[in-house]
């Protein structure tokens, strides 16, 4: 155990923001030790240099999922974050907090999160048991294994900061968000829960909707994971009685990539958007190519792979 | 004012908050909620290592409730009362099953029954938890299954700041909307606290920033008394330096405490137990260690999980490993975590029977660590706290809807009091100049915890008295520099503040009263527990800067006090 203690004189610069007054910087000077989270940097500056500073802080031990915030443009908990890890990290004792994106600002580091409640509440996050077992009738037992696979999408703490990171919440209004995923799929997946077809015509058709792009996976201070959540979730396609066009499009890529990678070992971009948007579709969006001057890369013709043969033997599940 | 009308308020929407309004709101009564923050922001997803229960069937063949209930009673060093912890006891295993089939994801045995663990002072284990984060875990179940009835009105960010009574009944709640600072009187024919605990008030503390007290306040200066408001816990494995909670879980999974010449010390403090031994007996041990020159420099010991391999203090101990890691830069699967104690939880609170009532005033009920049931006495043990929020904050909830059943409409007009209570929040933001918030609570913790802490005598207490009163003084001149409506945290940092000097002057009065040492209240001067003139619960009034004290009889129902040892 060997505690190595250092100190540093750090510049805070907070972006506050008052319906009053709007936007404005805000500068403040600490000194702070190797042990300092910023939650601790934040109620010392309110406590002791300026009162009106206004954020929300809690457990301080990243549990209650309270203190969201961008830190050097970072999505991250308060709590979780050392002062001087970041210092360290862009070698600057100049640091900027900012409240998180998406959300809108109420006041300083505080941000509406209704939009975000809201949704959480769409996927219905609670269990619906046996009524057998509500009457206490009947036991419930659980696989270690799946008490285990479960609670890693349970963790999630309500923080915000994954939908304030992702593009697709901000782009399609159908999108749940990754939060309301991770949560949607705990209870999707719980073999104690009874309304799972309920929950698969809430889920299955946003689960289409996520763009893979991992800032959810990155950002989220439980490592809960929401992107893998929506991977898991889009795998009940098969058995699902109702789908919908964004389902349906979906599953098409999928089959499209599939196809591709069969043939040639590699996506065909072109051949994929072909077989997943049809022929209409595919030559609409080529005028959106077009005028980005993207177009050559999507017909870009692709040589099979050398052992294309493997490839395909492995696909078969050979 | 605004005034909006339900059959009950409740305070506060953490574990006991949330399973009262269950209840009630399940019986068909209207019920508001009434947090500071949103309701899984509330203090209880902060604890940590489980919730203690004996399930019929699934615990050690040679348990019984009734060995529950007396490690209890030990464990409160015999100020509790016994019926409050035989209830405990054997509503226990009820509330671990309704919690399962509510969704909780307890940590399972093969044959997927729900696991179980030691706790400090327990005779078998009995401790069910989700990895080290129960807490979290049921208070999302329950606010999900709360939430999920679609029948109670939850009124997060609001602050209440007064109850409102009449001569002999509790008549509602001033409280402000923090989002833009307007008042509503919540009209109500019962209120129930179930605020949480006070850690804000010490240097040192693993509870949430959140933490002031203000049930505590809000119910001494409404003419209610608290139960007991000496006894304050200390977790002897806080993280150094930052406070945060090391779960006791880390030694009932066989983690040991090591001072600076790697001795496993608790052998000296208790002999048979060890590194088991309730919070109390640990804290004062470490810093015993500390005193006496065996400490680590900065005064911590040694927390050794090392020996138990990373893959399981991965699983079961995965807060730990993660808040070693994150906030001390250790990697407690090869190195020993730093830790000493911190206040942690309250066994005082506002005085209620074990159905949750205040006899104080009519309608008034409380529940969880803003309550004093007495199930605790002068020492809760680890995972009494979980199961107290869940059974009493139910059997708060049935009293409630009990009491609702034969209630009759009070027929004086109640509204001029209510706009009393809205007035008496605004002193603060009418003064132009003075002293900040800040300044009088920094040095209100610093006092708080340097004489009313781990150890105590008489003349670090009366100096924390006059230090207190002195405060008291200095913050009639607060004033709150942000003039905005629109979430001015300072005007409810500045409420919070007064709540803490309340309760603060109660407790230090409290402790220099009890002349013995009795669980958690250890005193230098009055090292040994007196059955004979201190086996009584205290009973105190706020009148202005005086605190009244009063006594109480423990209930004894089957175990006769005896020397406490492990």
């Amino acid at each position: 155990m060997s505690l190595q203690n250092e100190e540093a004189e750090v510049i805070i610069k907070v972006k506050r923001f008052s319906p009053e007054k709007g936007n404005w910087w805000q500068e403040y000077k600490l000194k702070v030790d190797r042990f300092t989270q910023f939650t601790e940097a934040l109620r010392r500056i309110k406590t002791e240099q300026d009162p009106t500073l206004a954020y929300r802080a809690a457990c301080h031990m990243a549990v209650c999922g309270s203190c969201g915030m961008k830190i050097n443009g970072e999505p991250r908990l308060a709590c979780k974050t050392l002062v001087l890890d970041m210092v360290k990290k862009y070698e600057s004792n100049v640091i900027t907090i900012e409240p998180m994106d998406y959300f809108r600002p109420i006041k300083d580091l505080i941000v509406d999160l209704d939009d975000f409640y809201q949704k959480m509440y769409k996927v219905k996050p609670r269990l619906y048991p046996n009524e057998q077992v509500l009457k206490g009738e009947a036991e419930h037992r659980l696989k270690p294994e799946d008490q285990r696979m479960l609670w890693k999408f349970a963790q999630c703490i309500w923080c915000g900061l994954c939908v304030s990171s992702c593009p697709s919440v901000r782009n399609d209004p159908e999108f749940l968000g990754p939060a309301a995923h991770a949560k949607g799929f705990r209870f999707l997946a719980d073999p104690r829960d009874t309304i799972t077809e309920e929950r698969e015509k809430i889920l299955l058709d946003s689960a289409w909707r996520c763009t893979y792009c991992y800032m959810c996976y990155n950002v989220c201070p439980r490592d809960v994971e929401p992107v893998t959540a929506i991977k898991k979730t889009r795998a009940y396609t098969k058995i699902a009685k109702v789908k919908t066009p964004v389902i349906e499009t979906g599953e098409k890529h999928t089959e499209a990539v599939f196809n591709s990678i069969f043939e040639s070992g590699k996506i065909e971009e072109a051949k994929v958007y072909l077989s997943t948007y049809g022929l209409i579709g595919s030559l609409r969006d080529m005028i959106f190519l077009l005028q980005s001057g993207k177009l050559k890369y999507a017909l870009v013709k692709e040589k099979p792979v050398e052992n294309i043969t493997e490839v395909r033997r492995i696909l078969r599940g050979e | 004012m605004e005034k909006v009308n339900y059959d009950v308020v409740v305070i506060g929407a953490g574990l006991a908050g949330l399973m009262a309004s269950h209840e009630i709101a399940s019986a068909g009564y209207s019920v508001a909620v009434i947090s500071k923050v949103f309701p899984t922001r509330s203090h209880s997803s902060s604890a940590e290592g489980g919730i203690a229960a004996y399930i019929d069937g699934n615990s050690d063949p040679n348990d019984n409730p009734d060995y529950m209930a007396y490690d209890t009673i030990k464990g409160g060093d015999y100020l509790v009362d016994q019926d409050a912890a035989e209830l405990l006891a054997y509503k226990s295993g009820e509330i671990v099953k309704i919690l399962e089939s509510w969704g909780t994801l307890f940590n399972r045995q093969p044959d997927g029954r729900i696991a179980v663990r030691y706790f400090g002072g327990q005779t078998y284990p009995r401790t069910r938890f989700v990895g080290d984060k129960t807490g979290m875990a049921l208070l999302h179940t329950v606010y999900e299954r709360t939430s999920g009835l679609g029948k109670v009105d939850f009124y997060f960010e609001w602050f209440a700041w007064e109850l409102v009574r009449d001569e002999s009944r509790v008549r509602g709640v001033v409280a402000f909307d923090m989002r833009n600072m307007i008042p509503v009187f919540f009209k109500a024919r019962a209120v129930v606290i179930a605020s949480g605990g006070m850690g804000m008030l010490y240097k040192h503390t693993t509870n949430s920033y959140i933490n002031t007290g203000d049930g505590y306040a809000m119910a001494l200066r409404a003419g209610v008394a608290l139960k007991d408001p000496e006894f304050v816990q200390f977790h002897p494995t806080a993280l150094y330096p930052s406070d945060i909670l090391i779960s006791e879980a880390a030694r009932g999974e066989g983690g040991i405490l090591r001072n600076n010449k790697g001795e496993r010390f608790m052998a000296r403090y208790a002999p048979k137990k060890l590194d088991l031994a309730p919070r109390d007996i640990a804290s004062r041990a470490i810093l015993t260690e500390v005193k006496e020159g065996r400490g680590f420099p900065g005064g911590y010991i040694g927390l050794d999980l090392t020996h138990l391999g990373e893959e399981y203090i991965k699983e079961r101990l995965a807060l730990a490993y993660e808040a070693a890691k994150a906030f001390a830069g250790i990697d407690a699967t090869k190195e020993m975590i730093p830790v000493r104690p911190a206040q942690h939880y309250y066994m005082g609170g506002i005085d209620v029977n074990i159905e949750g009532r205040n006899p104080d005033i009519i309608g008034l009920f409380a529940a969880g660590e803003a309550a004093c049931v007495s199930v605790h006495g002068a020492n809760r043990l680890g995972s009494n706290s979980l199961l107290e929020t869940l059974v009493f904050g139910r059997e708060t909830g049935r009293a409630v809807v009990e009491f609702l059943k034969s209630y009759s409409e009070p027929s004086s007009d109640i509204d001029k009091e209510a706009e009393k209570a809205e007035q008496s929040a605004y002193d603060v933001v009418k003064r132009e100049s003075g002293v900040h918030f800040g300044e009088v609570v920094n040095k209100l913790r610093e006092v708080m915890w340097e004489d009313v802490g781990v150890f105590r005598n008489e003349d670090g207490m009366k100096n924390v008295v006059s230090e207190i009163l002195k405060l008291r003084e200095m913050a009639k001149d607060t004033y709150v520099l942000d003039k905005s409506n629109i979430y001015n945290t300072e005007f409810y940092n500045a409420l919070e503040m007064k709540n803490m000097l309340d309760l603060a002057l109660v407790i230090a009065s409290t402790a220099l009263n009890r002349k013995e040492s009795r669980g958690a209240h250890y005193r230098l001067d009055y090292p040994k527990r007196d059955d004979e003139n201190w086996l009584k619960h205290t009973i105190a009034y706020l009148r202005g800067n005086t605190v009244e004290i009063t006594y109480k009889p423990v209930k004894i129902t089957k175990w006769k006090p005896e020397e406490r040892v492990y």
